[in-house]
């Protein structure tokens, strides 16, 4: 040690104090650039809720108005991607998970009323994205282990799944008030299978376990809807092929 | 939906397989959701060894700093007693750091910040608690953290990041305030600096001793050697003008800082009364508690 004067060598917390500064200046860049995404997702939900009031055959008119806000939320996340890169991925990511979680939600509910396979322009519910094929969407990495950048967790796809779920449970019943019986019926099937998935995980005390346990209330929930149906026979034949 | 299984049997590694037969089959996602629950057993057993070094490391620390609060001297080497019953502290705060060394590499580094954050902070204050006892100066952040890395082994080093070491810090005060109130009350005088011409043992400290008054609020007259009041103003000073990147870390050193304050001002409060009173009360009188009671029983 150089021997400076007195108990403290005042270069101790000047350097503290500028690595802290740096670490705001980051944060503050970021912080920007979450803020769009949050706005992208406001304009995302604000054409996806249409969903709840429009029924199967005009599905392709929310499908093709989400398209722009959906594009401009991959921009914001490549943006976002861009500078956290840059960074250790675990010192800030609690930052955007939220809004990523969000974005994540979006595209799921935008690929199972059938946007991922629109090319046909014909529209079928119903479509559950992996975490691979959600990383094609948004165009960025998933569940990275061995590289220290921007990607998608598996926490942040499962606790999008859960949401997506929740909005399906609202879905079920408010198809029903459109006179649609046959997209609880798919519900069903689709709630019961995610809760299938999570019911094999090992969960901890934490966030996602909070979050699955409301999942067999949901279950539940569904499944009122479809007992209300057949107890009224209005359940369509069809279904069992 | 199949039958319900116990918890129990979720568990197991190897009856997974059986499992999904009867029970999960239909469900499309059980490829994608195996991997997942792959991958999240790692993290939460990851999780789990470094909270549980974490506590390891901070019960390990809290008994090196009850040692070191049975010293009496400043500035110099430890005596055997702290080095002999502290050695085995030591040796286990070293092998929990190599335990979970190889867990908080590369893409983890930062993972299990919130988890091993207690223990840095409680092994920190543990450093530079002995540091300033043997030297009398603050230990550096880099110091301390070439330290830790040392101490982390092959697996790669164990982070130790600037507001763990700030945390650490604002701990360290308050050991710096017992220190202080135990030796005035056993020695009757705040504890310093041997003077330079007694300190043929001191080691490079040495020189720190002998420009005290550079620091602007060290106010002891030349050639005197610094005390820890002084030393503790010095710290006061320099974490009082640390301005904090806001979150969590923002409101844990508002908390510390008051902490802090307090403990700066017991060791004033204490040399007041050393000062004004100390020649008339006997060896081993301890000021603050005495001094308030009677304040109670005069009010009555």
């Amino acid at each position: 040690m150089a021997a400076p004067p007195g108990m403290i060598d005042p270069s101790i917390f000047e350097g503290l104090q500028a690595k802290v500064d740096e670490d705001t200046a980051v944060r503050d860049e970021l912080k920007d650039i979450i803020q769009a995404l949050e706005k992208n997702n406001r304009n995302i939900s604000f054409v996806q809720s249409r969903a709840h009031s429009t029924p199967v055959a005009q599905l392709a008119s929310i499908i093709q108005a989400s398209e722009d806000p959906i594009k401009n939320a991959i921009e914001s996340i490549s943006r976002l991607a861009g500078v956290a890169s840059k960074q250790p991925y675990y010192k800030f990511n609690f930052m955007w998970t939220r809004q990523v979680q969000d974005a994540i939600y979006s595209v799921l509910l935008w690929a199972w009323l059938g946007g991922k396979d629109f090319g046909d322009g014909k529209i079928k519910c119903g479509r559950l994205l992996t975490i691979e094929e959600l990383g094609e969407v948004l165009n960025v990495p998933v569940n990275l282990k061995d590289q220290d950048e921007f990607h998608i967790t598996i926490e942040e796809y499962l606790l999008a799944l859960v949401s997506l779920v929740e909005e399906l449970t609202r879905l079920a019943r408010n198809a029903v008030t459109l006179g649609d019986y046959e997209r609880p019926v798919l519900i069903n099937q689709f709630v019961k299978d995610v809760f299938a998935g999570f019911q094999i995980l090992n969960l901890k005390n934490d966030v996602l376990r909070r979050r699955g346990d409301g999942l067999k209330y949901r279950v539940k929930d569904v499944e009122d809807v479809v007992y209300d149906l057949s107890l009224r026979n209005l359940l369509p034949k069809k279904e069992q092929e | 939906m199949g039958l319900k299984r116990p918890r129990e049997e979720t568990m197991g590694e190897n009856k997974a397989e059986k499992r999904e037969k009867p029970d999960q089959a239909t469900s499309p996602f059980m490829p994608m959701f195996e991997n997942f629950r792959k991958e999240l057993d790692e993290h939460h057993d990851r999780r789990e060894r470094i909270i549980k070094a974490s506590r390891d490391i901070t019960a390990s620390s809290k008994k090196i700093i009850f040692t070191l609060q049975r010293v009496r001297k400043l500035g110099q080497p430890m005596p055997q007693f702290v080095v002999k019953g502290n050695a085995q502290y030591w040796e286990t705060i070293e092998k929990q750091y190599q335990s979970i060394s190889a867990d908080v590499q590369g893409l983890n580094a930062f993972r299990y910040g919130s988890n091993i954050t207690g223990g840095n902070q409680e092994f920190m204050e543990a450093l530079s608690f002995q540091h300033y006892l043997e030297n009398q100066t603050l230990v550096s952040y880099e110091e301390a953290k070439s330290k830790i890395a040392s101490m982390s082994g092959a697996g790669g080093a164990v982070l130790l990041t600037p507001e763990d070491y700030i945390l650490g810090i604002f701990d360290m005060v308050g050991e710096l305030m017992r220190f202080s109130i135990t030796t005035m009350a056993t020695n009757g005088k705040l504890p310093a600096g041997e003077p330079k011409t007694a300190g043929t043992s001191n080691r490079d400290s040495h020189e720190d001793k002998m420009d005290v008054d550079q620091q602007p609020p060290v106010t002891v007259s030349d050639g005197e050697p610094r005390n820890v009041l002084s030393d503790l103003r010095a710290l006061r000073l320099q974490l009082e003008m640390f301005e904090p990147s806001g979150g969590r870390f923002e409101s844990d050193v508002r908390k510390k800082a008051d902490v802090m304050r307090e403990c700066v001002d017991k060791v004033e409060k204490a040399l007041y009364g050393l000062m004004v009173r100390g020649t008339e009360r006997p060896k081993g009188w301890v000021p603050g508690l005495r001094e308030e009671k009677r304040a109670e029983v005069e009010s009555h």
